[in-house]
């Protein structure tokens, strides 16, 4: 019986408290950050002094530093984008969010934008984050 | 009776052992997948946005309403009304502008080759002036 105490003192280790920390961080990142899909290029999105939320609905279009744009996670041209756009939005057709990167050719840009109107969008959310002024 | 007492609490104390001895690895295990899952899918930067109307064609859709015209040159430079300004002058002007009876729209015209960052803070400048109704201007390509 003497010989034997020091093995049986030093079996169980104790994982409480790791398991609680644990918990708690993964509470933590399940609610503090928010899933969402990942852009199909990187993106740097300009800084704005705007503090207005953008709106929730998921239909987002991207364009690249490059001037590359995608929607609904495939790449798409300049022309196909009105097609493209058709069948990425079917539910809230007024809406858009745009999040495009902060080197992007601006006039770029505004000839998204504009085949955006064509496809019959009336209202775009220019995604940006907070910073500068 | 004392003997039945003491054996009692020496029976709680080895069902409570047992109980203990229940392995909590793969319940660890999982909660660990799930934790590296969590940090690295999800992302904390916090989104604002511009709210913007789709461009207008050039010359289309006025309303009678007055307008200015603000083009942004690569390079840095930028012109109010065909009229070069610097950054300063601009707000100024843009001030005067929000202070009159029926404030302008504003149109920006973006030249090929200006990032967007600074288009975005000339927009930041315009709003911050007073003057809502902003809209940007497709680029005619040369000419002006």
């Amino acid at each position: 019986m003497k010989l034997r105490r020091p093995d049986y003192r030093e079996r169980p280790e104790n994982v409480t408290p790791l398991i609680n920390v644990v918990f708690l961080l993964l509470i933590f990142f399940m609610m503090a950050g928010q899933l969402s899909r990942t852009d199909p290029f990187p993106l740097d999105p300009p800084a704005s002094a705007s503090e207005r939320e953008p709106a929730k609905q998921p239909a987002t279009l991207y364009v690249a530093a490059d001037g590359r744009i995608a929607v609904g996670g495939e790449d798409v041209e300049l022309d196909g984008l009105a097609g493209a756009l058709a069948k990425a939005r079917d539910e809230d057709a007024g809406r858009l969010r745009l999040k495009a990167d902060k080197g992007a050719d601006a006039a770029r840009v505004v000839a998204v934008m504009d085949r955006v109107r064509e496809a019959g969008v009336a209202r775009i959310d220019l995604l940006t984050v907070r910073g500068g002024g | 009776m004392p003997p039945p007492n003491q054996a009692r609490p020496s029976r709680l104390r080895n069902r409570r052992r047992r109980r203990a001895s229940v392995s909590l690895t793969p319940l660890i295990d999982v909660v660990f997948i799930l934790l590296v899952f969590f940090m690295l899918a999800s992302s904390f930067q916090s989104w604002r946005s511009i709210a913007m109307e789709p461009p207008v064609e050039r010359g289309g859709g006025g309303g009678g309403a007055p307008a200015v015209l603000i083009r942004l040159h690569p390079g840095g430079g930028l012109d109010l009304n065909g009229r070069r300004v610097g950054r300063a002058e601009l707000r100024r002007r843009l001030d005067t502008y929000a202070g009159r009876e029926q404030p302008p729209r504003v149109l920006i015209e973006p030249r090929s080759g200006v990032p967007l960052q600074r288009a975005v803070r000339v927009i930041d400048l315009v709003e911050a002036a007073g003057l809502t109704r902003t809209r940007l201007l497709t680029d005619a390509g040369g000419g002006g």
